[in-house]
């Protein structure tokens, strides 16, 4: 657990300081769908940006931590970005209030970074729940093989590592992500916890 | 549990090493691919395969030649194609990755206010450095 402490702390002061990033919110206007499913939920998120500083959305899940569907009316600001010429850092207040009431909510930091060749990127999730409240947190660190043209599908590898405190066990996990014009996809898949898909369309 | 945390020390260093020997064959592309052509005492450091490909069929046209920071993924760069096709007088629009460049084809009627544009590039998330034009007879 030492050591397990130690690498998350490196690769977090990494991420923290020299890069983080994820697109939480796209450009003035833009509107995005996604659909996500992992060991926790299955959920179809729609998110419109009135500004590239925040934005808005509806999100429908499954919980599958507490066997219900329900919505989030969810807000996320763009609390600091750093442009340079090859990287964009990016760091992320996320929050979200259910259908089921207002004390079922959750609040979270996301961050990343990225260059043409590099991705690096943190999430970190409080969920006030019905039954039981838990914390979630992944890193992920990727690589680009190849440096694409615009217009060209891009490929990256990632390694994802994610735990929440309902199990409070640390799974790490390849990640193949794929960029086509408006399209991404990342598909993950662990031994312990099955599948994670998670498809985005921006629009 | 070793393999991961190997994995994951061992990935950026790779990657590192990837970048610089990219940067390495880019430098030496630089002097054989890029454009350094000058205009009214303007240098515009372009691609030029892919210049000569944006401008052929072009007439009596003006090229915002936009650098730009942060426009480091295909999908950030999806928003400013978005925004300058809305653009009137606009005629054509081309994204360089690898050099952070954005060519905007406009009819030469058209003013190309530069404060217009740096707004249009902040609102999608990047930041514009500089602007130069280039006229097409």
């Amino acid at each position: 657990m030492g050591i397990r402490v130690c690498v998350l702390s490196l690769i977090l002061t990494f991420a923290s300081t020299t890069m983080l990033g994820a697109r939480p919110v796209s450009y003035t206007g833009g509107s995005t769908m996604m659909y996500f499913s992992d060991n926790l939920k299955e959920s179809v998120y729609y998110h419109y940006s009135p500004s590239y500083k925040y934005s808005l959305g509806l999100e429908w899940l499954k919980d599958k931590v507490q066997n219900e569907n329900y919505a989030y009316l969810r807000y996320t600001h763009l609390l600091n970005r750093k442009n340079t010429q090859n990287s964009q850092r990016n760091l992320y207040f996320q929050s979200g209030i259910s259908s089921e009431g207002i004390d079922r909510n959750f609040i979270g930091m996301h961050g990343d970074w990225e260059t043409r060749r590099l991705f690096t990127g943190f999430g970190l999730k409080h969920v006030q729940a019905d039954v039981k409240d838990y914390t979630k947190k992944y890193i992920q660190l990727g690589i680009a093989p190849y440096l694409g043209d615009y217009g060209d599908l891009h490929t990256w590898f990632l390694i994802k590592t994610k735990t929440n405190s309902l199990t409070n066990e640390w799974n790490s996990y390849p990640v193949l992500k794929l960029f086509k014009g408006n399209f991404m996809v990342e598909l993950g898949y662990d031994e312990n916890d099955e599948w994670d898909a998670h498809l985005m369309y921006r629009f | 549990m070793k393999k991961i945390i190997i994995s994951l020390l061992l990935l950026p260093s790779l990657a590192l090493a990837g970048e610089l020997e990219h940067d390495m064959h880019h430098n030496h592309d630089k002097h054989e691919n890029h454009l350094h052509e000058m205009v009214d005492g303007q240098e515009f450091q372009l691609d030029k395969e892919k210049f000569n490909k944006f401008v052929s069929g072009l007439s009596n046209a003006q090229i915002a030649v936009l650098s730009l920071q942060g426009m480091v993924c295909d999908f950030c760069a999806r928003g400013i194609e978005k925004t300058f096709k809305k653009d009137v007088g606009y005629l054509n629009i081309d994204v360089d990755l690898s050099l952070g460049k954005v060519l905007i084809a406009y009819d030469m009627s058209v003013f190309i206010d530069k404060s217009d544009v740096e707004k249009k590039i902040l609102s999608n998330g990047q930041n514009l450095v500089d602007m130069q034009i280039l006229s097409i007879p």
